[in-house]
């Protein structure tokens, strides 16, 4: 299994980055999967120049496609003007429009103070809920006092183990998982109905759910089928 | 195999100098240069269709009639005829009637255009763009191969007994290439029909368009049109030449760096390294083009774009003697060298008719 981690910090060290390793230890806790980080500051000009050009670099396609594959995803920025930074926003408005869906996302943000905790309500939830990606519950919003006080590490495991419930549903009996200090749980259980057409979607070879054949790359509808459906009307 | 040269027809500022010339400049310049297509010897010319500054192409047929007239042996092509908003009864009209001015060196590259808007400016709806395109195109295709057809669609007012005229220069309408970068559905069409497909790959890596062209050629093999080494395939691409590497980078440079569709993006080497785009020697050209072989397979005809970026009349002339003379003989030599029996040779009016009349001699004998 895959968690794939994407970062939109632009300092190092990075407070967004120290957020996105947080959530993700916090999900290997429960789910024994791969890690991988994708610092998007890394990437800033290819995403850039794929906006000009209309296709990514080697680099950037590379970095779309570990995405695409991920079983789940941690996608954490930082909070500029009151919202995801452009950075952040970029590679997601590049990424295929099926690449996400069905995916279980945690998302997390960092600011200087509280006053703009609800940016991941207001401002992450919905784009990923435009990408038809599987939104958990709970987001995780870090302010610099935050980083002193008890709650973040709380709101950290709870997400953590949601993610990982949502990644491997039927390694966590239903009921437990959600904000339990139980440590990894284990036995088959129900996994929840996540989405029934997304587990049933073709999916390209990195895994992604996608409207592309893997067989030889693009979907084939046959011509007859096209020129007859004009006809029926 | 064909090579030759398409322009899109754009009117841009010579970035070294700030001047643009104007449309009528444009317009006698490209027709200068397909001239120069022909004294320099190369095969085809084809124009883009746009109906939107800074472009001036919006009268494919208008232009390549009078190219018609001042030349002998080059084929007039377009670089894209939009299936989608045109009539088809037009363009069915419009080619059959070139094709009897230039004596049956014409033909056709359809394609869905540049820019969403030309949709509404012709009545139609975006979201109906391939759907025009496979409806408009079975209209073209029966309005050229029956005589009297009468039809009815979804896009159009319906036929009763309509003959579109004149009929197709000896009964053989002109070869069709469809050209698409990233819909698979005209692959899929190009196969279908059996007829060209073009990729326009100049701004696309080299994985993107094996993709496509594999597809078309496994579609074309699946629709028993021949294997899929045997489907007509066409590519372009694009160069600045000069006999030193060093100084046709130098002279390049600034145009790259400010023409619309290249600057402001990535770099001159970044952009060459992923694209087709090729700036330096014509050696260096001759090995990029070759290469395409590797990925895209035996093919039938290599389109270079000269005229872009802004670059004055007088370069893109230098240059098309360069390709003229030192690139296309020895592409023409290479490629011929390479490819194998049963491939192919670029489809022409006369070996099409001929094949015409050998298929109806064989039908009547049995």
């Amino acid at each position: 299994m895959k968690l794939v981690v994407v970062s939109a910090g632009l300092s190092t060290p990075s407070s967004t980055r120290l957020l996105a390793d947080r959530l993700s230890a916090a999900t290997l806790r429960h789910v024994d999967a791969e890690p991988e980080v994708i610092e998007l500051r890394g990437l800033a000009t290819d995403i850039a120049q794929h906006f000009v050009t209309g296709f990514p670099s080697a680099r950037l396609a590379a970095a779309l496609d570990a995405v695409a594959a991920a079983d789940g995803l941690i996608a954490v920025t930082p909070v500029f003007a009151g919202s995801y930074s452009g950075l952040f926003k970029s590679f997601f408005d590049v990424i295929d429009k099926d690449a996400l869906t069905g995916k279980p996302v945690l998302v997390g943000a960092t600011g200087g103070t509280a006053r703009h905790s609800l940016a991941t309500e207001h401002a992450l939830r919905p784009l990923f809920t435009y990408l038809r990606a599987l939104v958990l519950p709970t987001a995780v919003y870090a302010a610099a006092e935050d980083w002193g006080e008890d709650g973040l590490a709380q709101r950290i495991t709870r997400a953590g183990a949601e993610l990982a419930r949502f990644m491997a549903p039927a390694t966590v009996p239903a009921g437990r998982g959600f904000g339990s200090d139980a440590g990894p749980a284990a036995g088959p259980g129900p996994g929840p109905d996540v989405d029934t057409a997304a587990a049933i979607a073709p999916r390209s070879l990195t895994g992604a759910i996608t409207s592309v054949d893997p067989a030889d790359g693009f979907e084939v509808v046959p011509f007859e089928q096209r020129l007859a459906a004009l006809r029926a009307e | 195999m064909q090579f030759g040269i398409f322009t899109v027809g754009d009117v841009t500022p010579d970035p070294t100098t700030g001047r643009a010339p104007s449309e009528h400049e444009r317009i006698k310049a490209m027709l200068a240069i397909a001239q120069k297509a022909e004294e320099v010897g190369l095969d085809v010319f084809a124009t883009g269709e746009h109906h939107n500054p800074p472009f001036v192409p919006s009268s494919p047929t208008t232009m390549l009639g009078y190219i018609a007239a001042r030349t002998e042996n080059l084929i007039l092509s377009t670089s894209t005829t939009l299936i989608t908003t045109n009539d088809p009864v037009k363009i069915a009209e419009d080619f059959a009637m070139l094709q009897h001015v230039a004596d049956g060196r014409v033909d056709l590259m359809t394609g869905r255009g540049n820019t969403g808007p030309v949709y509404p400016w012709f009545g139609k709806d975006i979201r109906d763009g391939i759907d025009l395109a496979i409806e408009n195109y079975a209209l073209l295709r029966r309005l050229w191969d029956e005589d009297v057809v009468t039809w009815k669609g979804k896009f159009r007012t319906p036929l009763q007994s309509f003959t579109s005229t004149p009929r197709p220069l000896d009964g053989v309408a002109p070869f069709v290439w469809h050209g698409s970068i990233r819909s698979p559905e005209i692959a899929e069409q190009a196969a279908y029909y059996g007829d060209g497909f073009f990729h326009n790959n100049i701004f696309w890596p080299a994985s993107h368009t094996e993709q496509m062209v594999n597809l078309y050629r496994q579609r074309y093999a699946h629709y028993g049109h021949g294997t899929p080494e045997q489907a007509i395939v066409g590519l372009g691409g694009q160069v600045f030449m000069r006999k030193n590497s060093q100084d046709a980078v130098r002279e390049f440079r600034p145009y790259f760096d400010n023409a619309p569709v290249y600057g402001h993006g990535p770099s001159l080497e970044e952009f060459t390294s992923q694209t087709p785009l090729t700036v330096g020697s014509p050696q260096q050209v001759i090995e990029r083009t070759l290469s395409f072989r590797d990925y895209a397979g035996d093919y039938q005809r290599q389109l270079f774009l000269m005229d872009h970026a802004g670059l004055p009349l007088k370069t893109v002339l230098e240059q098309l003697d360069l390709l003229g003379e030192e690139v296309v003989p020895v592409l023409r030599k290479e490629f011929a060298g390479l490819r194998p029996a049963g491939v192919p040779d670029a489809p022409t009016h006369p070996a099409r008719v001929a094949a015409a009349q050998e298929t109806s001699t064989e039908g009547t004998q049995a």
